[in-house]
């Protein structure tokens, strides 16, 4: 599978988080998994503490299967879950004569890792939590 | 207000008949984020209708962790019998953190107890999807609306070709912004409400005759 890993340490000695990997897949190294496969791959990365960046976004039946695996895998004193983000962009029908939005791309992580999260339709800014886990219920 | 006075029996035994009016089981879920107010309305529409409470409510979030049905409301008509049965599923999240329970006076182990049956839950509620009829989205008011989990149920609801509506909720309450939900979903029925006192429900019934008919 191809895809990008932008570094670093993501576990210390004593098991916490001193620096957060992220990795992102362009929509052509998922284009020949299966939607379990591309799910497993999703949460297997953001249960290790890891941010998942993929362009473009997961179909409706996908994205509630990964709900469905991350419930299955959720620990209730280490992994209380995933944020789910995604950014649009505007497409452009064949002929130019409609636009309508789609997913540009779609940004996974541990909740307790995605703190703070400013988002537009077509832009979005995040502030990582190392430390402690603190994210909130939604 | 006892609105009861206003809306008369055989205003709501018209609205099941119009309901029912084919043959086959209607099962319209109740969706949407844990504490919008789905228990809440269930509650109101099967007091109105069948007289009796579904579930029961809480300010403690995941207060229903598993689905609960309401069938066996049965009309007859013309020889024909039918039953319409309301789905109440647990809310769905994406994630589940036990400390927020600690908030509403659990012990560590209520709270971490409640969040294993919260996970348990929503997914019972997304196996659901597959078998519902029609779906009433319901949306806290005063909350963003544009969650995931909000955009997910929605997805899976037109891949299915689902029919549904969405309520806007606790309009009751004063920082609700039930325009706000008309304004990111234009293309879909919003129809604004507060289940805890009742207002606008009569509208929302004429509203699931037209759409789930």
């Amino acid at each position: 599978m191809r895809h990008n890993q932008m570094d670093t340490e993501t576990n210390g000695q004593n098991g916490e988080i001193t620096g957060l990997k992220m990795d992102f897949l362009s929509s052509s190294a998922l284009e020949s998994s299966t939607s379990m496969e591309k799910v497993s791959m999703i949460v297997d990365r953001v249960k290790k503490g890891d941010l998942v960046v993929i362009e473009g976004g997961l179909t409706p039946e996908e994205e509630a299967e990964l709900i469905e695996t991350t419930m299955r895998e959720i620990d209730v004193e280490n992994f209380m879950g995933i944020d789910i983000y995604t950014v649009e962009k505007d497409k452009t029908s064949f002929f130019g004569l409609s636009r309508k939005k789609t997913v540009g791309m779609t940004i996974i992580g541990p909740a307790n890792v995605m703190k703070e999260v400013k988002k537009k339709s077509n832009f979005i800014s995040m502030i990582a939590n190392m430390g402690d886990s603190d994210a909130s219920l939604h | 207000m006892n609105l009861s006075r206003f809306f008369k029996p055989k205003f709501f035994q018209d609205i099941l008949k119009k309901l029912l009016g084919k043959n086959k089981t209607l099962k319209i879920g109740f969706y949407g984020h844990p504490n919008s107010g789905k228990t809440t309305l269930a509650n109101r529409m099967t007091t109105d209708w069948i007289g009796k409470p579904i579930g029961t409510v809480s300010q403690v979030p995941h207060e229903t962790r598993k689905v609960y049905r309401q069938e066996h409301v049965t009309v007859k008509d013309e020889g024909v019998e039918l039953n319409f049965d309301i789905i109440d599923t647990p809310g769905i999240a994406t994630k589940i953190d036990y400390t927020n329970f600690l908030e509403f006076g659990l012990s560590e182990s209520e709270a971490k107890e409640r969040a294993k049956e919260a996970t348990k839950g929503i997914i019972e509620a997304i196996k659901w999807l597959d078998d519902v009829t029609g779906v009433l989205l319901v949306i806290d008011a005063t909350e963003d609306p544009l969650t995931q989990a909000n955009i997910t149920i929605m997805g899976n609801l037109e891949a299915r070709n689902i029919p549904f509506i969405i309520v806007a909720n606790k309009i009751d309450l004063e920082d609700a912004a039930p325009e706000k939900i008309d304004s990111v979903f234009p293309q879909h029925t919003v129809v604004s409400i507060s289940a805890l006192n009742g207002d606008n429900t009569k509208l929302l019934y004429r509203k699931m005759v037209d759409k789930f008919k």
